[in-house]
C-alpha cells in the first residue's frame, strides 16, 4: 500500500520543495504589472505578466514602504523575491522584497499611440458631442449578455424614467471582441434607438482591451445615435470613453446617468404645479383686490357711512348758517331800533318843533336878506336915472352924421346918375330892367328912360351878337 | 379644451414637460388677461396630467437583437 497524504500535507511539502531551491529564491523576475490591487492594509496584490505567461505577485506593506516610487497598472518592472506557496489554496506566487522600474508597457505606448492619433484626427472633439436625449424612450446597449453590466442597468433603470432596453449582446474581452462590439453598434443603429450604452465591467487592462481598438473607437464616432461608454472601473480610462458623448464612470452609473430619477421629475411637476398655483394665486389676490376696492365703494354700509359724514357736515354748515342769520338778524334789529327810536311821536314832535324854529328863523334871514339888496339896488337905479337921455342924444347925433355920408355915396351907384351923363335904361312892361336881348320879345311894348323922361317903343326886331 | 386634451395626447413626454414649463413661465411673468390666465392654467394642468401618466402608467420592454446571415430578430430578455 504505497504512502497517502493529505492536501494540505502535499501543500506544505511543495511550499518546503520551493523554499529550498535556490532557483526560485532571491531571483530578479522582470514583466509587467497589471491587475494592480491595492489594499488597506498597505499590501500590494498584482498580476506580474508577460506576453506568454503571468505570476501572482504581493508585495507587503513594510516592502512597499521602502520603494522610492509609487508601482502602477502596465508598468514594467524587474522584482526582486522568491517562490512561496499558500497552503490553504495550493496557489504559489512571487514574493515581491523590491522592485526598479524598467520601462513604460508596451500596451501603453500603444494606447498612448492611438490616443494621440485619434484626437488629431477630432474624434475627441468636445464640438461634436451629442446630446443625449433627457426622455430616451428605446435604450440599446452593446455588452455580454451573462455579465454583470446589463444586469447593473435592468436593475438600476427600473426605478427610473420608462424606456425599453434592447440589448445587442457581445464578446466584451478575447479574441474578436472588438468586432463583436462594432457588430452591436451598427446593429442598434439599425433599428434606430435614442442612445446606446457601451460596456463591460472591472478588469485587468487586457480585459478591457478592445475598448481600446480604433475599430471600435471609429464605430462609436460613425454612430447616429449618441453613445454612452461604461467601460471599467471610475480609475479606467479607455479610448472609446474619450470618443463616447458621455462617459459613465461605471455600467450602473450609465444607466443613472441616461435616465432621471422618477421622484425627482414628479418632484420637478409638482414645483411647475405649485409655481403655476402660486403665479395664478397672485393673479387672482390682484384682482381680487381690485375688485375689493370697487365693492367697497358699493358697498350699503359703505354709503350709509358717506351718508352719516355728510350729514355731519350738513349740521356744520347749518350751524354756520345759523350763526350767520343770527347776526343779520341782530344787525338788523339794531338798525331797526335806531329807526324805531326816532319814529317815536314825542322824539317825531320834538324834531318838527325844532325844524320849525329852524324854518322862522331862516325866513327871517331870508326876508332881511331881501330888504336889504332892494335898498341897495333903489340907491343904484336913483343914480342911472338921467343917464339913458344923454346916452340917446350921443348916439343920434353920431347916427345922422354918418347917415348924410353914407346918402351921398349911394347917390354915386344910383341908376339915375348914369342917365344924368346921357344913358338911357329900357324897363320892360313889368318894370324889370332889360339887360339882355333874350330877354325880350318882337313886338313886346317897352319903356325907354332918359333923364328927363320916357318914352313908350316896340321891339320891332332883334339880333343877338355873336 | 378637449381639442387640447387630444394634441397633447400626441405628446411625448419631452415635449409635454417643455411645454408645461413654458406655460408656467408665461403665467409667471403676468401681463395677461384673466381668460387668457385661465386658458393657460388649464392647458398646464392637462400637460401635467399628461406627464403623470407617461410617468406612471408606462411599462417596458427589454429585448435581445441578433442579427444572423441579414435577418434581425428580437426576442424578450430575461437577465435571470
Amino acid at each position: 500500500m504505497p504512502e497517502v497524504i493529505s492536501v494540505t500535507e502535499l501543500n506544505s511539502r511543495v511550499k518546503e520543495l520551493f523554499a529550498r531551491t535556490p532557483a526560485v529564491n532571491d531571483i530578479w523576475v522582470t514583466g509587467e504589472i497589471s491587475n494592480l490591487k491595492k489594499y488597506p492594509s498597505g499590501h500590494y496584490y498584482f498580476v506580474l505578466k508577460d506576453p506568454t505567461s503571468e505570476i501572482r505577485a504581493t508585495m507587503f506593506a513594510s516592502a512597499r514602504g521602502r520603494l522610492d516610487f509609487e508601482p502602477k497598472e502596465n508598468m514594467k518592472i524587474t522584482a526582486f523575491g522568491k517562490i512561496d506557496m499558500y497552503v490553504q489554496r495550493g496557489s504559489y506566487q512571487f514574493i515581491v522584497e523590491t522592485m526598479k522600474q524598467s520601462g513604460i508597457g508596451d500596451r501603453y505606448i500603444a494606447f498612448e499611440a492611438l490616443k494621440k492619433k485619434l484626437q488629431g484626427e477630432g474624434l475627441f472633439d468636445q464640438t461634436r458631442k451629442r446630446e443625449i436625449p433627457r426622455y430616451p424612450k428605446r435604450i440599446g446597449v452593446v455588452t455580454s449578455a451573462t455579465g454583470a453590466v446589463i444586469h447593473d442597468i435592468i436593475t438600476t433603470s427600473a426605478s427610473r424614467y420608462t424606456a425599453d432596453i434592447i440589448l445587442a449582446p457581445a464578446m466584451v474581452q478575447g479574441e474578436g471582441a472588438a468586432e463583436s462590439i462594432v457588430a452591436g453598434i451598427k446593429l442598434l443603429n439599425k433599428i434606430n434607438v435614442d442612445v446606446i450604452i457601451v460596456g463591460r465591467g472591472g478588469g485587468s487592462i487586457e480585459d478591457l482591451w478592445a475598448f481600446n481598438e480604433e475599430i471600435v473607437a471609429r464605430a462609436i464616432y460613425e454612430s447616429q445615435a449618441p453613445v454612452v461608454s461604461a467601460v471599467g472601473h471610475e480609475t479606467d480610462f479607455t479610448i472609446a470613453d474619450f470618443v463616447a458623448d458621455l462617459r459613465a464612470p461605471t455600467p450602473t452609473g450609465a444607466a443613472a446617468l441616461i435616465l432621471r430619477d422618477k421622484n425627482e421629475i414628479r418632484s420637478e411637476l409638482r414645483s411647475f404645479e405649485s409655481r403655476l398655483n402660486r403665479a395664478m394665486d397672485t393673479y387672482t389676490k390682484g384682482i381680487k383686490h381690485r375688485f375689493e376696492v370697487l365693492d367697497a365703494k358699493l358697498d350699503p354700509e359703505n354709503a350709509m357711512n358717506d351718508i352719516d359724514m355728510r350729514s355731519i357736515h350738513l349740521d356744520e354748515l347749518s350751524k354756520s348758517m345759523d350763526y350767520a342769520f343770527m347776526q343779520t338778524v341782530s344787525t338788523m334789529r339794531n338798525a331797526f331800533n335806531s329807526i324805531d327810536s326816532k319814529l317815536r311821536p314825542e322824539s317825531a314832535l320834538m324834531h318838527i318843533e325844532s325844524l320849525d324854529s329852524d324854518m322862522d328863523r331862516m325866513f327871517t334871514k331870508v326876508s332881511n336878506d331881501c330888504e336889504r339888496i332892494m335898498e341897495r339896488c333903489t340907491a343904484k337905479l336913483d343914480s342911472y336915472k338921467d343917464r339913458p337921455e344923454r346916452a340917446i342924444k350921443v348916439l343920434y347925433d353920431d347916427k345922422s352924421n354918418s347917415l348924410v355920408s353914407d346918402s351921398r355915396h349911394l347917390e354915386g351907384v344910383s341908376p339915375y346918375n348914369v342917365l344924368e351923363r346921357g344913358y338911357s335904361m329900357i324897363t320892360a312892361d313889368d318894370g324889370s330892367v332889360v339887360t339882355s336881348v333874350e330877354g325880350i320879345r318882337i313886338g313886346e311894348p317897352v319903356s325907354i328912360r332918359f333923364r328927363d323922361g320916357t318914352a313908350k317903343a316896340e321891339v320891332k326886331e332883334k339880333e343877338k351878337r355873336t | 379644451m378637449t381639442d387640447y386634451s387630444e394634441e397633447v395626447e400626441k405628446m411625448t413626454f419631452e415635449e409635454a414637460i417643455a411645454v408645461l414649463e413654458n406655460l408656467v413661465k408665461d403665467l409667471e411673468a403676468g401681463g395677461i388677461d384673466l381668460d387668457k390666465s385661465i386658458e393657460i392654467y388649464e392647458k398646464a394642468v392637462i400637460l401635467r396630467n399628461h406627464c403623470r401618466k407617461i410617468l406612471d402608467e408606462s411599462e417596458r420592454r427589454i429585448q435581445k437583437i441578433m442579427e444572423s446571415e441579414g435577418q434581425i430578430k428580437t426576442e424578450d430578455f430575461d437577465v435571470n
